[in-house]
């Protein structure tokens, strides 16, 4: 078949394909795609539902100014009024988004690599594993409820050996206080922030379990240290694990209900304050959208899996090598060209050895 | 085939189940949302009551000795009212059992909601159209913005027991927000007065003369100051004043009996010029060093040698600014009275004038409001409710009732009375005569006697500002607490007199904006001409 087509010409397999336009699948095939849309008509109700149809209301209410009475809903149409407001007026917002930026950027690398090194350690071949992997996701139950709050009231968020006071204090007299302050509140929440780590310590190690062994004993052999097997061989094989963590992570901390712009949002929404209200807190809820997504695409842009240098190497060789063969194929086809036309002049009798002068020329 | 079927058949049960679990119970939102009364609880063709008639019989109903009183004009359907409430539950529960046995064809819904917690919960149940019948509401700007509230005056003003509630209620028109039309939005539900407390035992201690009820603001922070003792001969200083609210909040109201709201409201506008004095005099005596250390303060560790203490509990304070329940749910409990050497008498907050302190005086007092959503169908049997709830005679006898028999105990096992046990609005001396029975109940006659004057003296309560003007919580939340006015005063990096001509601006812009906001066209409109060009003119002049 593959050499039919082949041999078909341009025009042929153009016709072929007008011809396979009219022709009617069979039986089977449609039902395989009626049965595939079956299946995907409760995903797409869902996603109409509980995604399009929410992120659609939400844009438009922050178009609004919204009362929500007894009698039923005001809308004002205010435009880009609350937007406006936000970003102009409401002092709070703006302080609290730096504060999240800064404060995300430092605590997502921590967060990250002490994932990484724990799922490392409960790697390895160590009495009890299962139980010091159940201790390590233990937080992700807790820190899900109202615990996390008591908990960080008592001071169990921070690192009583660090101290968080002097190390403000330091911080402080170098930055300004607007990145100062939600450095210093990661090392007065090291705990907590930690704790955020037991989804990803999972993931990490569904990743180092994939990796073939066989290339640590090729290594080995090699005479490659832990710290060498580490870089070329453990690392490399977690890109696509560090950039999904990191992005679960981001997500994490910026849904997360203790975050001050959350909390925020939701003040807004409950707010007594005309100028606020449902339409206020959408339109908040909207910028606060953008920036997470931009920050998710800078992380994403960061760390996004780059192709293997030896791969590369190897591609490269291979087309390489295919253009040299070409071109040799075509010196040949030349060559033999050059030889025949020669011949051909020869037998016409054109062509005599060195008959040539130089008033040729 | 029959896999084809079945296939289907699931999808579309996955793809109902999806549609009806997002379902809001059929209101679309944009229309009348249902009250909670049943189908067929109208009150008949005639049509919902529109005022009282004050016509009933005395009922009695079992387990109590009391006659209650049933109006006639109530209707005789089965309906259900919904009462959600941030109150002390236990004893709501227990009084809406009492008013059901009272009307037995009216059912009560109960619904509690912690007041953290309580105006989201509030706007979910609106949003899903099942906005409550009768509300209790905390910042008066959430329900206003709202359009929560319904207009109530015209059972409010033809209703005989309103004539007997404490003066200010109708006199400086707490819960009316001033609208010349007479409108009324609001009722005071749970009544707090303010108070001082002075531990006599300190001032005995110091050899300090016990002051009395009809004292002055400047006697009083007199003996605030003779009472701060910092090298006392016990190793232990002595302070004149352990704080819980500010002195400004009570000085503002009590330095001018035309004064009816915080920050100098006289019910169309702000004048912070007594506020100030006040402000100024509070912290000069914090920076004196009169005032006793907050909790969860060195300077509390370095006083009582624990960081959590409280000056309440030091028996080295003489004063107290706490808010009334404190009385009762600590120094009053029988575990604390063993366990300290306390003896704690109220004291009505003395007025700055001499003239003013010999009489009965405005004097603040932490007041929670209540009133009728304007979507209930069953306006005439809601307000007898939110009355039975509040200030109606009749509820409060069950009150005392509940409050006496320390056996009924709340989800900590406390007896009710201990746990924020309000006062009686109405000055109907029944009632009164059956509260103080069970509030001083265990005291000798002179604390009783003691109460009895403090009670008599305290009946003319002006209420915090966010519960009670239009805008005020905005201000607030804006201007005021945004700029930390508090805190700059305070640590003596600014004088409280600097920001009088700014606030006066600021606070009337909002009050005007919010009048207009929510009374103006587009809300409730209720608002004449002449108060909406007043307004108007007030905005725009502070602008």
């Amino acid at each position: 078949m593959a050499e039919m087509t082949k041999k078909m010409t341009r025009k042929e397999k153009k016709e072929l394909r007008e011809r396979m336009k009219h022709l009617k699948s069979g039986k089977l095939e449609k039902r395989y795609a009626r049965m595939g849309y079956i299946f995907m008509i409760p995903w797409f109700i869902g996603a109409a539902v509980f995604l399009a149809y929410p992120l659609g209301s939400s844009f438009w209410y922050a178009l609004n100014n919204i009362r929500i009475t007894p009698l039923g809903r005001i809308f004002n149409f205010v435009g880009h009024g609350n937007f406006t407001q936000i970003l102009i007026e409401d002092p709070d917002f703006m302080i609290y988004l730096v504060d999240y930026l800064t404060s995300t950027v430092i605590s997502v690398p921590i967060i990250v690599v002490f994932a990484l090194l724990i799922a490392m350690m409960l790697n390895m071949k160590i009495k009890g594993k299962g139980f010091f992997r159940l201790i390590f996701f233990l937080p992700v139950i807790i820190v899900s409820g109202p615990i996390l709050g008591m908990l960080n009231s008592q001071g169990a968020g921070s690192v009583s050996a660090i101290d968080t006071a002097a190390l403000s204090g330091a911080i402080g007299s170098v930055l300004p206080e607007l990145i100062a302050k939600p450095i210093s509140d990661v090392f007065g929440n090291m705990i907590t922030t930690l704790w955020y780590s037991g989804v990803q310590i999972l993931i990490f190690l569904s990743g180092l379990q994939k990796i073939d062994k066989s290339m640590y004993e090729a290594a080995k052999i090699d005479g490659g240290s832990g710290w060498e097997c580490f870089w070329k061989i453990t690392l490399p094989n977690l890109r696509s694990m560090i950039l999904l963590n990191t992005i679960y992570t981001v997500v994490f901390v910026s849904n997360n209900s203790d975050n001050p712009i959350i909390v925020l949002i939701k003040n807004s929404m409950f707010s007594g304050t005309k100028e606020k209200g449902y339409g206020y807190a959408s339109a908040m809820a909207w910028l606060y959208s953008i920036v997470v997504l931009i920050l998710v695409g800078l992380f994403a842009l960061l760390l996004a899996t780059r192709k293997d240098q030896y791969e590369k190497q190897v591609k490269r060789a291979i087309k390489a090598r295919k253009k040299e063969k070409r071109n040799k194929k075509r010196i040949e086809r030349r060559n033999r060209r050059n030889a025949k036309r020669i011949e051909q002049q020869r037998a016409k009798g054109r062509i005599t050895s060195h008959t040539t002068k130089r008033d040729d020329y | 085939m029959k896999k084809r079927i079945l296939s289907i058949l699931l999808a579309g049960c996955m793809a109902a189940g999806v549609l009806a679990g997002c379902g809001n119970g059929g209101n679309p939102g944009t229309t009348a949302a249902p009250s909670g009364g049943e189908a067929g609880g109208n009150t008949g063709s005639t049509g919902p009551a529109t005022s009282v008639t004050n016509d009933f019989e005395l009922v009695t109903v079992d387990g109590s000795s009391h006659q209650y009183k049933k109006y006639k004009d109530m209707t005789s359907e089965n309906i259900t009212l919904t009462y959600f409430h941030f109150d002390q539950d236990e004893t709501v529960q227990l009084l809406a059992e009492r008013f059901m046995k009272i009307y037995p064809n009216i059912t009560v819904n109960v619904q509690y909601e912690n007041v953290a917690n309580y105006n989201t919960t509030l706007s979910t149940l609106v949003s899903n159209g099942q906005a409550p019948d009768v509300i209790m509401h905390s910042d008066c700007d959430y329900a206003l913005s709202n359009m929560l509230l319904a207009d109530i005056s015209s059972f409010f003003n033809t209703d005989d027991e309103t004539k007997n509630l404490a003066d200010t209620i109708n006199s400086a028109g707490l819960g009316t927000y001033n609208l010349e039309g007479g409108m009324r939005y609001s009722v005071p539900v749970k009544f707090f007065p303010g108070a001082m407390f002075v531990d006599r035992n300190v001032l005995e201690t110091l050899n300090l003369k016990v002051p009395t009820q009809n004292w002055t603001w400047s006697e009083m922070t007199q003996l605030i100051k003779d009472a701060t003792v910092l090298n006392s001969p016990d190793g232990m200083a002595y302070y004149g004043l352990g704080y819980y609210n500010r002195l400004d909040s009570y000085y503002g109201i009590a330095a001018r009996q035309d004064i009816i709201g915080e920050f100098g409201f006289n019910g169309k506008v702000f004048d912070l010029t007594e506020w100030a004095v006040g402000e100024q005099e509070f912290s000069n005596l914090k920076l004196g060093g009169y005032i006793a250390p907050t909790t969860e303060t060195q300077a509390m560790e370095d006083w009582c040698g624990d960081w959590e203490g409280w000056a309440g509990n030091t028996g080295h304070a003489a004063l107290f600014s706490e808010a009334f329940w404190t009385f009762q749910n600590t120094w009053n409990t029988p575990g604390y009275k063993d366990s300290y050497n306390l003896d704690v008498v109220p004291y009505v907050i003395p007025a700055v004038s001499e003239a003013d302190a010999g009489a009965n005086h405005h004097s603040i007092a932490t007041i929670d409001y209540g009133g009728i959503t304007t979507s209930c169908q069953h306006p005439r049997e809601a307000y007898e409710l939110l009355k039975f709830m509040s200030y109606g005679v009749d509820g409060w006898y069950t009150r005392c009732e509940i409050y006496s028999d320390e056996t009924i105990v709340n989800a900590m096992g406390t007896a009710l009375k201990y746990d924020v046990m309000p006062v009686p609005i109405t000055k109907d001396e029944g009632v009164w005569d059956e509260y103080i029975k069970v509030y001083c109940a265990g005291m000798d006659d002179e604390h009783t006697q003691l109460w009895r004057d403090y009670f008599k003296s305290c009946m003319q309560p002006i209420s915090f500002g966010w519960t009670s003007i239009a805008g005020y919580w905005n201000f607030c939340d804006q201007y005021f607490n945004s700029i930390g006015i508090h805190d700059l005063v305070d640590n003596g990096t600014a004088q409280a007199a600097d920001y009088v001509e700014e606030a006066n601006r600021k606070a009337n812009y909002f009050h005007a904006q919010a009048m207009l906001d929510y009374f103006g066209p587009g809300a409730y409109n209720v608002l004449t001409e002449s108060e909406i060009a007043e307004y108007e003119k007030m905005k725009a002049d502070n602008q």
